[in-house]
């Protein structure tokens, strides 16, 4: 084949079960494991998921509609896709944002992945039930070891690479395919070990027991449209590029909008049932967060008849749920990359995964650096990705014309006229709120100071990525209506 | 510890709406990509749009007939009519009326 061809033939998904497991595996992710139990209980239990569950109905589903629409229609990566809207090359440089987003995240994401990676390989190697074991000495040294998390940070960036650098079907969809069912399978089967275990009911009665008064909390509602949007992985970029390799008889709004949104939630659902039976049955702090995962449960496990087969069943999953995530972010890139330059799609995967590798050092080295970045990023970077994604919609393509031509085309399931009035105002209305809420809330707080340098860093991004695509933009966007690329 | 019966109703409700849901969409989606290739197999082409989505088309490519989309809408919505003319069993629930009334715009 040659290299014209190869360059104008795109890539589609093997299977539909592989598409759906891909944007599956895409947004489940640690929040999943560890954050959606603790927010759970913590916020009013039952009362919280009723708020959970209508914000996800509302905002989250109609969202990655759009999201993977927009994918579909013009079969290309973040950058193209702004390219093929705007003629300004200044307004291209949203496009910019997004990828430059999803790389700072997956900097410090990946050093995560590599803690799940050392999990599951000593479970496999059963050292948490070795005589003598001690959970918190064993976490201390991993985590207090610079060298050792830089080495599973690059341990795991190569094997990100190592599956990126097959494609889609024969790379992200061969792995997707067997570890998001074994994902499944494993929490359901330590979630009926948990709930046998005396005590475990409590937990359940923990997480679930509503606290009416809560739903008449304002923060009840924020931290359930925090968990709505970020657990999901709206406006990333993800759902766009996963949709981009999607072929022109292929549904939207069934599968990559319902199934992705709450099967994502059910995972995160499935997460409660299976940690916190086994918690209360233990009488662990259920608000240790990450050390709930890596010092608390690692304890607990050996202490269950065929404690070994639970831990490994815990943290392999865990692993997969993570690892999985990384091959989504890692992806926007990757195609990106490969379609805006002269690279190969190896090159591709070489450039990205270095560039991740190398500014992930730092978080792999201090853990409060990896703090400051998620802080930065996860209240400012990835609502002003959503933002852009959902404005290109909601405001340059227009809801209406977007759902008539394209949304409701192939579809499994019909979208009415309602999704135009989420698209076009809600969603935004929405992440402008939370961006908002996440700064006033840091005022005079010790985030102050952080919350400033993230803003600033921000509106250096937007900026500094308006000029770039103004120098190294080409002029695709004519503003001439975009053009789906092939298919059709 | 026995849960309460508001308890039991948050769990029951959660399963139904996340993973019953999830679940459902799963096999309807899957189902329906089956459906899909065998109709492709057997007829080489497969409607695109739904009687309710092609209504929707139609209604805009009226509303908006000078729209910088209008071409794509129109090259999209007439290739949906020709292929619903020439296949056997439409996708979509398609009855022989509303085929007949159709025309290209």
């Amino acid at each position: 084949m040659s290299e014209t061809e190869a360059r104008t033939a795109r890539e589609e998904w093997g299977s539909r079960f592989g598409f759906l497991m891909a944007m599956l595996g895409a947004m489940v992710g640690a929040g999943n494991i560890w954050r959606m139990p603790f927010t759970t209980g913590q916020n009013g239990g039952g009362a919280f998921l009723l708020a959970y569950v209508v914000l996800l109905y509302l905002i989250a589903v109609p969202g990655l509609m759009a999201e993977t629409m927009i994918g579909r229609y013009t079969r290309a990566g973040v950058i193209g896709t702004f390219k093929q809207f705007f003629g300004s090359k200044s307004a291209q440089g949203l496009g910019l944002v997004v990828l430059l987003v999803n790389v700072a995240l997956m900097s410090y994401y990946a050093p995560v992945i590599g803690w799940t990676l050392y999990y599951a390989v000593h479970s496999l190697l059963l050292t948490f039930s070795q005589p003598g074991f001690e959970a918190v000495a064993f976490w201390e040294a991993f985590s207090g070891s610079p060298l050792l998390v830089m080495a599973m940070h690059t341990v795991t960036v190569a094997a990100l690479a190592g599956v990126l650098v097959f494609g889609i079907r024969r790379g992200i969809e061969r792995v997707v395919k067997w570890m998001i069912p074994i994902l499944v399978v494993a929490l359901i089967a330590i979630s009926v070990r948990g709930l046998t275990l005396p005590g475990g009911t409590e937990g359940l009665a923990f997480a679930f027991t509503p606290d009416l008064e809560a739903l008449t909390r304002g923060s009840t509602w924020v931290a359930a449209l925090g968990q709505a949007l970020f657990s999901t992985g709206l406006g990333w970029g993800i759902a766009l590029t996963y949709g981009s390799y999607l072929g022109r008889y292929d549904d939207v709004p069934l599968g990559g909008g319902l199934f992705t949104a709450v099967g994502n939630t059910s995972i995160g659902l499935l997460a409660i049932f299976a940690t916190f039976p086994v918690v209360f049955a233990f009488g662990l702090e259920p608000s240790a967060g990450s050390e709930l995962a890596f010092v608390s449960l690692v304890q607990v496990f050996p202490q269950l008849p065929g404690g070994a087969g639970w831990a490994i069943a815990f943290f392999v999953s865990f692993f997969f749920a993570t690892f999985t995530s990384g091959l989504g972010i890692t992806e926007v890139g990757v195609t990106t990359v490969a379609e805006e330059t002269r690279l190969s799609r190896r090159g591709a995967v070489l450039a990205v995964c270095g560039a991740i590798w190398l500014l992930g050092l730092p978080s792999a080295y201090s853990s409060s650096f990896l703090g400051q970045m998620d802080f930065v990023f996860g209240n400012f970077g990835l609502p002003l990705a959503t933002l852009a994604i959902i404005t290109l919609v909601g405001w340059k393509f227009a809801p209406e014309r977007a759902r008539a031509i394209d949304l409701n085309r192939n579809a499994g399931v019909y979208v009415g006229s309602w999704w135009n009035l989420i698209v076009r105002y809600v969603v935004p209305v929405v992440m402008a709120f939370i961006i908002g809420y996440g700064a006033y809330t840091s005022i005079g707080t010790d985030d102050q100071a952080i919350m400033l340098g993230g803003i600033a860093v921000m509106a250096v991004l937007v900026v500094a990525s308006a000029a770039v695509m103004n120098v190294l933009g080409t002029a695709d966007g004519t503003g001439e209506p975009a053009r789906p690329k092939g298919g059709d | 510890m026995p849960l309460s019966a508001l308890t039991w109703l948050s769990v029951v409700g959660a399963l139904v709406v996340l993973p019953g849901v999830a679940a459902a969409a799963l096999v309807r989606t899957l189902r329906s990509e089956e459906r899909k290739l065998e109709l492709l197999r057997r007829q080489d082409a497969i409607d695109s749009y739904s009687p309710r989505a092609m209504a929707d088309l139609r209604a805009w490519l009226r509303d908006n007939p000078g729209d910088p989309y209008a071409p794509i809408a129109r090259e999209r919505y007439n290739e949906c009519v020709r292929t619903l003319r020439t296949i056997e069993e439409p996708y979509y629930d398609w009855s022989d009326e509303e085929i007949e009334r159709l025309e290209e715009l």
